[in-house]
């Protein structure tokens, strides 16, 4: 019940193609020995964008009806949001020395 | 209401109401799945996160020739989505033989990154690794949380290739049509992005 709009199959090679480049690009940042916290935060950033764009094209959500999106993505980004609940205690953790 | 809001069920004279997210009702419970399973991968993520951010000497013990593994085992996956929408493509045109060559294709994809990730693991265990063991005197926890993550992700990769034996076995049957590839699809492409996570996560954060 997707709808008529659907790219061809050019299009998809393209988008992962552009998937494969990310990753690339995802490696050649790991070895660029950046400080830890600006390397996760690029490699977060570049693996959303793959997410982004594999479930917008790939899982072809940017077809479908947007109440799909809105169904579905808020309540995730919900769920991702609250479970940063554990970092003050990771970091205190860190702090008194109990990971060993 | 008007009479293209209703859909009539065959054979057992019940009106419906069309649905609102204008998909089927076995991809819409695909979705729904799609987004718990999200967030059970978010949850080991983050206890991961937890563990490394509180750990005091994890370590990042990962040589070249395992992110070149990595690498190898992320292009394979993503190769499998691009025959897997071929496959869909196919089933939606009608081409049975053809349908059949691309599911058959993304199943040996995903074979075959199951074969990489499990070698990875073997040569880990090999050099004294395991859920329990660090055999560079760091925490512990290294092992527990890379052989949960990236275990919890293979289950997912073999999962999908049973299923899409089962969805191909059914399709060339006449049981299953090109709607059940598709929700096969989701599945499969679900399982990719995950790994675009756990890759950099799991690989690249531990990379000497």
């Amino acid at each position: 019940m997707s709808s008529n709009q659907e790219p061809g199959m050019g299009s998809y090679v393209g988008i992962v193609i552009g998937l494969m480049i990310i990753v690339v690009i995802e490696v050649i940042l790991t070895y660029q020995h950046l400080p830890v916290r600006t390397l996760l935060f690029s490699l977060l950033c570049l693996a959303s964008l793959e997410a982004f764009l594999g479930i917008m094209y790939l899982m072809h959500v940017k077809y479908e009806s947007p109440l799909l999106f809105w169904t579905i993505f808020p309540a995730t980004l919900f769920v991702l949001v609250l479970l940063n609940y554990v970092w003050p205690d990771a970091y205190r953790m860190a702090r008194m020395g109990l990971g060993k | 209401m008007s009479e293209t809001e209703l859909a009539m069920s065959t054979g057992h004279e019940v009106l419906m109401e069309a649905s609102p997210y204008g998909i089927e009702k076995k991809k819409l419970g695909m979705w729904f799945f799609i987004v718990s399973d999200a967030c059970t991968f978010a949850t080991f993520l983050f206890g991961y996160g937890y563990m490394r951010v509180g750990s005091q000497n994890w370590g990042t013990p990962f040589e070249f020739g395992t992110i070149l593994n990595g690498i190898l085992m992320t292009f394979v996956l993503l190769s499998s989505s691009l025959t897997m929408l071929a496959a869909v493509r196919a089933t939606q045109s009608g081409q049975k033989a053809s349908a059949n060559k691309w599911l058959g294709l993304t199943m040996l994809l995903g074979t075959v990154f199951a074969i990489l990730h499990l070698r990875e693991w073997f040569k880990m265990f090999g050099e004294g690794w395991g859920l329990f063991s660090n055999p560079t005197g760091g925490t512990t926890q290294f092992g527990a949380c890379f052989f949960s993550v990236t275990g919890l992700h293979l289950a997912h990769v073999i999962s999908g290739v049973i299923a899409l034996l089962i969805i191909m076995r059914g399709y060339n049957r006449g049981r299953y049509d090109s709607s059940h590839v598709e929700t096969a699809g989701l599945y499969w492409h679900f399982v990719d992005l995950v790994w675009m996570f756990v890759f950099p996560m799991m690989y690249l954060m531990n990379a000497r």
